[in-house]
């Protein structure tokens, strides 16, 4: 293995911190927050004023939330949005008819099966696209968001009445999807301190539970977990189990990547799906071209199923027919010792750290840009003329217009280095020399520099 | 049941139950029954995307009522007519502005844009339907006009093309106050009714029969002067016109608004004297208030009172004779 064990376990270093995420009333009590928001936003689409930018649902959850899970969290702490957010909530604790101290000894469901063929990413990668086609109407329209919304928690009842655990964030939520794919980025990971030990655990409490908590949620076994992408960061197996094996580790940036036994077409794809919206995105909401704009905001039927096709052309076969003709180059150099198919899979994760450093930057220009209705809005959520906290006719501020550029500069840079640095790994776990790797490597460096200049020619144009 | 699970129940019940009744309840039942104050919420859409909405508002005769506009696209204005002078000048995308004020009598006024907002943008229109308290069902029709009502019984067609005599000399009214004191007025002449039913060209049949010694082009200086005389435009009116007519006419009149290009027909020249020398000031009266068919002149006499109406009639004669005035 290339990756020398470098990380620092934060339970151990922060003993307080143990205790917290030990506490059974952590995660529920961040869950009712995040719930009051929730509910907030529901009533706020519905009945507040349909005027995006003096409707806190549109502002609290596609600049402010968004900002805060695209900007901050995924790259630093990979999913633990999905340790306290509300939509998965309700249908949980119908599940454990508790909310914080365990009280069955099972799960209450229909212990429905959940199809095999669906244990994967491709509904999520579906879902994704699904909302991502409407993105322009969705986000700007509170009604709209709200009924997503409230079908997004619906459908996490639903499903929890039927299925066990989290099948909803698992292999459902069109959010989840990418926050896994991109956790693996993260500096933080849940892992066990010592795999020797659970093998010779028989009981498997964090599988099964016991009367301190839940088996996984989300159907991992931590005792073999080495990627992110499934973990949500519950810390139900922290506080199971026995023999104090779980740790919170701060580690390098993008260690998941190069875990080659586990890369699948599925995340490839999601990757994909990923670096390839959110250029779309840049092109029609911050490019210059007004009928682009107007066809993704559904001007006419024929003009967004114009859009729509072309979007998902340019998804789901450009982006990666152009990135499998560099991954050929990559297989003929490495004189097809391995099979096409997986070097195409193997290198779609390099797109990982890219494809979050272009969404970084795609959010820093419009959340930055309009984060100051969020004062507002505050004050009067629905655009009642209420002034709750004297902050109502708080004007339009746009924080550091000057910097953004710079700051979108950086962040792209950093990605492509990542990425890069990731294509060498991957590389050398495929053809093992180093000047092999090299070579190997370099259609995908080429590729990925590519995808760089265009991002920087859309934002800096 | 421990405590905290307790506790944890009870919040989760006032986040799904509470919090919608407590807003949703102050917002629709207890906030009308306290204030007596009522706030319409209206959206404000370019009329392709819809105008207005809602586009009919109905309030009570005697109380107090607050419009709160929010504008859903570009920069619009809004004004509430007729008569009332109640106006936002401009609320930009995304923001909100609101008029309140209270209808003394039931009737049926209109808010109306007043920026020019998008090729349609005179359709931008809502109604407010003012009732009686007392009588509910009673709202009052819209009296005949009776300046329209005149110019039918004499068998005028306001929608006839008009084609005016060029003129090689502009009439001027400074130059017409020279002269007033020497040249020959009938009373009649004088006065605004006859002024209001009679072009400038028939005052200048009636003075050349009594003025032989002045030319024609000292006459029509005079009979600028005459139709200066008895103006009632304000800064009002010039707001008015630069907000509601410019668009096509021209802030000079020169029929060459920023949307001329829009329009079924040239729109009309009002700073060209020899048009203007032969029209009628009830004809362009009529035309403000009930529109041009099939020529994209909207109607105005919804949004404007007979005397605003009026005042603009007067402002269109300034535009023809004293252009520099309004420099």
């Amino acid at each position: 293995m290339l990756n020398q064990k470098r990380h620092v376990d934060l339970l151990t270093a922060f003993p307080i911190l143990k205790r917290l995420l030990r506490s059974r009333s952590f995660q529920p009590g961040m869950m009712l927050l995040t719930l009051f928001v929730f509910t907030l936003v529901i009533l706020t689409g519905l009945f507040g004023t349909p005027a995006g930018s003096r409707n806190f649902g549109i502002i609290f959850v596609w600049i402010v939330w968004w900002g805060l899970l695209i900007i901050m969290l995924v790259p630093f702490m990979g999913r633990f949005w999905c340790s306290i957010c509300p939509i998965p909530a309700p249908g949980e604790w119908l599940q454990r008819r508790n909310i914080i101290t365990k009280r069955l000894p099972k799960l209450r469901t229909l212990n429905k099966r959940w199809p095999r063929r669906f244990k994967n990413m491709w509904l999520q990668n579906f879902g994704f696209l699904a909302v991502a086609l409407f993105s322009v109407i969705i986000l700007t329209r509170p009604q709209v968001s709200a009924w997503l919304l409230l079908s997004f928690i619906m459908l996490g009842v639903v499903l929890s009445v039927f299925y066990k655990n989290r099948v909803f964030c698992r292999y459902v939520c069109p959010v989840g999807g990418f926050i896994g794919l991109y956790s693996m980025t993260s500096p933080l990971e849940v892992r066990v301190n010592d795999p020797s030990v659970c093998l010779t655990h028989t009981s498997k409490d964090c599988v099964t539970g016991n009367e301190y908590g839940y088996g996984c949620p989300w159907m991992v076994y931590p005792g073999r977990l080495d990627r992110n992408i499934d973990c949500g960061m519950c810390m139900e197996c922290l506080k199971t189990c026995p023999k104090n094996n779980i740790a919170l580790n701060l580690r390098p940036f993008g260690t998941d990547l190069t875990v080659q036994k586990a890369h699948k077409l599925d995340e490839a794809y999601k990757a994909f799906i990923m670096l390839a919206c959110a250029m779309v995105y840049s092109i029609v909401l911050l490019g210059p071209w007004g009928e682009l704009k107007n066809a993704a905001n559904m001007q006419s039927l024929p003009h967004w199923l114009a859009y729509a096709t072309g979007f998902l052309t340019f998804v789901l076969v450009l982006v990666p027919g152009i990135f499998g003709v560099f991954s050929s180059a990559s297989w003929l150099l490495m004189k097809r010792s391995l099979p096409l198919r997986k070097v195409f899979i193997d290198f779609a994760y390099t797109l990982v750290p890219m494809g979050l450093a272009a969404w970084v930057a795609f959010s820093l220009g419009f959340v930055l840009i309009n984060g100051s209705y969020a004062l507002s809005v505050l004050s009067d959520p629905f655009g009642w003329g209420w002034n709750l906290f004297g902050t109502a006719e708080a004007p339009w501020v746009p924080a550091a217009p000057q910097l953004i550029a710079f700051l979108q500069t950086g962040v792209l840079v950093a990605g492509l280095l990542f990425s890069v640095q990731t294509g060498y790994k991957i590389a050398r776990e495929q053809v093992g020399r180093h000047r092999k790797a090299f070579t190997v490597m370099l259609p995908n460096s080429f590729f990925l520099t590519l995808v760089t200049v265009v991002f920087m020619w859309l934002y800096l144009g | 049941m421990t405590f905290r699970e307790a506790a944890a129940r009870t919040i989760l019940v006032v986040i799904l139950l509470g919090l919608p009744i407590g807003i949703l309840g102050y917002r629709y039942v207890l906030q009308p029954f306290l204030s007596p104050e009522t706030t319409f919420e209206v959206q404000a859409y370019a009329p392709e995307s819809g105008g207005f909405s809602p586009a009919v508002i109905q309030v009570e005769a005697g109380k107090e009522v607050t419009l709160r506009f929010t504008s859903m696209d570009v920069t619009h204005g809004v004004a509430i007519g007729p008569g009332l002078d109640a106006a936002i000048d401009h609320i930009d995308p995304g923001e909100q502005g609101e008029i309140t004020l209270t209808f003394d009598k039931p009737g049926t006024y209109t808010y109306y844009c007043t920026t020019w907002c998008s090729a349609d943008h005179w359709r931008m229109r809502g109604i407010i339907e003012v009732r009686d308290p007392v009588n509910p069902d009673l709202l009052p029709q819209v009296q005949s006009d009776p300046v329209i009502e005149g110019l039918l019984e004499e068998g005028i067609d306001i929608d006839a093309d008009h084609e005016g005599e060029a003129l090689a000399i502009a009439p001027s009214a400074a130059r017409g106050g020279d002269l007033i004191e020497s040249v020959i007025v009938p009373d009649e002449v004088r006065q605004v009714d006859w002024q209001r039913t009679h072009s400038p060209a028939e005052a200048l049949t009636i003075l050349q029969t009594q003025n032989a010694s002045y030319s024609d082009a000292e006459l029509r200086d005079v009979i600028a002067y005459l139709w200066m005389l008895n103006t009632t435009s304000t800064v009002d009116t010039i707001q008015t016109y630069n907000q509601n007519c410019a668009a096509c006419h021209g802030e000079s009149g020169n029929g060459a608004g920023p949307a001329a290009y829009l329009t079924a027909d040239v729109p009309a020249v009002f700073d060209d004297p020899g048009y203007m020398f032969s029209m009628r000031a009830d004809v362009l009266y009529a035309k403000i208030r009930r529109g041009g068919m099939g020529t994209d002149m909207p109607n105005f006499g919804t949004l404007f009172t007979r005397e605003e109406t009026w005042a603009l009639v007067d402002y269109l004669w300034l535009l023809a004779f004293e252009p520099t005035l309004n420099e």
